[in-house]
Parts: structure tokens; sequence; C-alpha cells
């Protein structure tokens, strides 16, 4: 039951699916004093696992990976036209929209970094600083 | 009764030409008939179906009084959106050095802490460990641009910084789970000699295998990741549940409801499983930078266990790493399969490597039973023994 062969037919892994749950069939042995509810249990819970394997090699093949990018381009790109329209009717109505406040933000961002980059720096030479003068410190402390 | 079975072999119901066989023989020949529901089952099923409707407006009780978190915690710590938790506990500490436990920014950290006795922080806190979680918040779209140097080199420093002022110590043990594990794993080797001892849980640092099915579809030939996030600001928190969601599709839309239905008369059940449920929907968005670069750096290429990964201006050595590590990984884990952990262990420059590979699922490791009741005081010992006592 492999759905990465290319050009299998698309009823052959639910042929393999269904072959599969029918096989685990006849494992399904119900102690003598149990009663039908643990048989149909079982029967259930595998069923379930055939179809959790095919739902996992179905969800690794080419179809179902291609499908789900096309289907999220899809959705970005109609996310990206409401945006824009929602953008468009609030600039017309003289308000501020969403791509002016991440213009602050980067402004913000950028302006944190240099300023942060800015006292590191300072810092470090605050500190060689002071260990030029603990050095000297010392060393006229011996002169002495 | 002359029920179907009795009259042969259950593949041909009329049995025609076959002799009879008694039940027990058909049972021995590990075959059953799917077919041969009395009327009296029929009648006890329906009995249970009735039993259960009337127990609803109880359910619906059960369900709105559910608490999470059973440890109780107060905020030492505070910065922007996140939240340091200390644990209280009427339990005498026994060990100096403080246990900080950081979790993954996809989900709340209260999986650590869900009820009593599923509660992997009241492991720690009992055995007289001062322990500490980290809460991330909900990002907003102003955090949008908060990438993985925000989060390692600022946020985790200065959160282990305030532990360590708040108790005094010099170091901090950690407890990473799941993203928080990989995310601990860069900070540790980052800052070494903050960091006293590592454990990592479900923790993933090498993506070369496709076991995953998560691994499969963030392929960068199917997953433009920088589209989302140009799009989104932020990965948003429904698109991340749906992918949780289906990872196990069977087991999470299907299988679920089964179990739930066929336990409904048991409130202890109920009371854990709307506690779950409580903490499976509580999903939060991802910080846009953030997921981009993990995904792109982590996902897609690998860097970290290549020791290509930077974060900010420096890069990630995980050979830097020497202090005890302990790295528990879940044999049936379909988020992150063993083979995404276990390289952690050679790809340290630790002489104390230990590992613990454990039957559960990944949020089985830390809200299972079997879990509670043989891997946590396992690790608690491990960390017991490399801990410097009061």
């Amino acid at each position: 039951m492999n759905g990465q062969d290319k050009g299998t037919n698309p009823m052959d892994p639910f042929t393999a699916f269904w072959s599969d749950w029918m096989a685990k069939m006849p494992g399904v042995n119900p102690p003598a004093s149990s009663g039908t509810p643990d048989v149909l249990k079982q029967m259930r819970q595998a069923f379930f696992d055939a179809m959790a394997q095919y739902a996992d090699q179905f969800m690794r093949s080419e179809q179902f990976l291609n499908a789900t990018k096309q289907a999220m381009e899809n959705a970005l790109a109609f996310r990206q036209q409401i945006d824009q329209f929602l953008t468009q009717s609030v600039r017309n109505m003289q308000a501020p929209a969403r791509a002016d406040t991440d213009h602050i933000l980067i402004v913000l961002r950028s302006m944190e970094e240099r300023v942060l980059n800015r006292l590191e720096q300072l810092d470090q030479r605050v500190s060689e600083l002071e260990n030029e003068k603990a050095k000297s410190k010392r060393v006229a402390g011996k002169k002495q | 009764m002359n029920r179907l079975w009795d009259r042969g072999h259950p593949g041909r119901f009329w049995g025609r030409g076959h002799p009879a066989r008694t039940k027990d023989q058909m049972n021995a020949t590990t075959t059953f008939n799917p077919w041969a529901l009395t009327p009296t089952d029929g009648a006890a099923m329906w009995q249970g179906f009735l039993n259960r409707m009337t127990k609803l407006p109880q359910v619906a009780s059960i369900a709105q009084k559910v608490r999470v978190g059973a440890t109780p915690a107060e905020p030492v710590y505070r910065e922007d959106k996140l939240r340091v938790l200390r644990y209280e506990s009427d339990v005498q500490k026994q060990y100096r050095t403080p246990l900080v436990v950081v979790f993954a920014l996809v989900n709340r950290p209260y999986i650590l802490d869900l009820r009593p006795g599923k509660s992997v922080v009241a492991h720690f806190v009992n055995r007289g460990f001062d322990v500490y979680n980290v809460d991330w918040g909900v990002p907003a779209d102003g955090d949008r641009y908060l990438g993985m140097e925000d989060y390692i080199e600022k946020y985790m420093v200065h959160i282990m910084d305030a532990v360590r002022d708040y108790t005094g110590t010099e170091q901090v043990n950690i407890l990473g789970y799941c993203m928080g594990g990989t995310m601990s794993a860069m900070f540790t080797a980052l800052h070494p000699d903050i960091v006293r001892n590592l454990i990592m849980l479900a923790a993933p640092v090498d993506w070369s295998t496709k076991d995953s099915l998560l691994s499969v579809w963030t392929d960068e030939k199917y997953f433009d990741v920088d589209r989302l996030i140009e799009v989104y600001g932020n990965a948003p928190a429904h698109y991340l549940q749906s992918s949780f969601l289906m990872l196990k599709p069977v087991s999470n839309l299907i299988e679920k409801y089964f179990s739930f239905y066929e336990n409904m008369e048991d409130e202890k059940f109920l009371e854990d499983f709307f506690a779950m449920e409580t903490w499976l929907n509580d999903n939060i968005p991802v910080a846009g930078e953030m997921f981009r670069q993990f995904v792109k750096n982590c996902f897609q290429r690998n860097q970290l266990i290549k020791g290509e990964l930077r974060v900010g201006h420096r890069l990630v050595n995980l050979r830097n790493i020497t202090c005890p590590i302990l790295n528990l990984t879940a044999t049936n884990d379909h988020l992150v399969p063993c083979g995404q952990s276990l390289p952690f262990n050679q790809a340290v420059g630790s002489t104390d490597r230990s590992a613990i590979n454990f039957p559960a699922g990944h949020i089985g490791m830390a809200v299972g039973s079997r879990a509670n009741r043989e891997l946590w005081p396992k690790a608690c010992d491990w960390l017991a023994q490399r801990s410097e006592p009061v």
C-alpha cells in the first residue's frame, strides 16, 4: 500500500486499505465468555487502525502535498486581497491601516537595535576603562 | 438458539454441506461472526445509550467545573508578555539549584502541571526542587518581528538571570519540552556556564529523517513559510492547531469521541478528558520571525545538528554543552520521533549523557499515568544525584 508510486490507480490505495481491514478481521478473537460489544470494539479498532495507516500514507503522497500547497497558496492570495481591500478602505477614511502600524514597529525595532548596540559598545568601553584604572591603581600601590 | 455460527464456517453463513460445530470449537479456530448480535445485545446497547444520555447534565457540569493547573504558583518575573511562575509548596527545599521548565511557543505551558496525578512539576516540587515555569504569553501582532535572537539571547538570558538573582544561585537546571527543549539546547550551547543540568523532553534537534508528518509537510518544495508570515504576520493559532490535529486524524477526530461516549459515566475520565481538551484547544500564535527562522533553519535546512545555526551573530555549537544531560524520548511520538531527538546525545560535549526511551506518546510523556508512575520518579532521581543539597 504505497501511495508514492506515480501513475497509481486512485482506487488501489482504497482497495488496499479495505483488504487490510478485512485481513485483520479473522484475527479478532473474542474470549468465550465475552459479550458482543467487545467483539464490535475489536472490529472497530481494526478498522480505525487500518484507516489511520491509510491516512498517514496518503498524507505523505505527492498528490496530497501538492493539493495542500495549492490550497494554501489560494488561501494566502485570498487573504492578501482582503487585506489590500481593507487597507485601501481604511486609508480612504483617513484612518491608520495595519501597514502603517507595521511601519512604525519596524522603525521602533531598528531604533531599539541601534540604541542597544550603542549601549553595549559603551558598556564595553566603560569596562575597559575601569579595568585600566584598577590596573594602574595596583601598579601604583606596588610602587609605594 | 440456532446461531449462524452453529451452521459451520463463518465465511459461509449458511454452512451447507459442513457439519455443525459448537461455539467453543468455533472460537478455537480464531474466527468470529460479526452478524451474531442477539436482541438481548441490542437491548443492552440501547439501554447503555439511554443511561449515557441521562448523564449529559452531569457531563456538562463537570466540563464547566474543570480546572487546569494542580500546583499553586506565583509570577516572580515579567518581561513584555512572558512571565516566570514559581511553584509553591509546603515541602521543604532540598536542593539549591532551581529547575526552570521551558515549554514550546505553540501551546500553553500548564500541560506540565495539568491535574493532580498528571503533573511533571509536582514530581520535582515534592522532591524538594525549587521549580519555575516559563509562560511565554500570547504574541500580538506587534510581536511578529521577534526572532530566535530575541527569544534565546534576550528573553531566556533575562529569565535565567532573574531566577538566579531570585534564588541567589549561580546556575540553573533546565527542563525543555518539545520546541522548548530545542531552544534550551541552543541556550545552553551559547551559555554553558549558566546551566548545571539539562533535561530534554521529546525535543527535536535533527530533522534529517522524515518519520514525522510535520517534517514532510514543512519541506520547502511544499511549504512557503515566507509567504505565510508575510500575509499573516504571526503563525496563526488555528493553522497550527489544524496541523497538529491532522497528524493523527483518525485518533483526534473519530476515536476520541468513541472513547468519550464509552466512558461518559466515569467522572475521573471526564475530568481528565476536559482538562486535556482545554489545553488542546488553547493554541496560541507563534511570533512570525521566530516561526520563520525555526522552520527554515531547523526543519528545512537542519542547521542545528550540523553546527551551522546562528542565533544573532553567534554560532550555536552543541559541543559547547558540557553539563550532564538527560534525554527523554517517547517511543510512540508522532510529533517528534525518536530519530529527531536521540542524536542530541552524540552531538554534545558532555561526558555525563543519559537517555530514557519511554513507551508513550508526545503528550503522554507529560500527562500519561504510566509516565507519572515510572518515568518522572527516575528523572527526579537523576537530577537529585547531580544537584547540590541545601
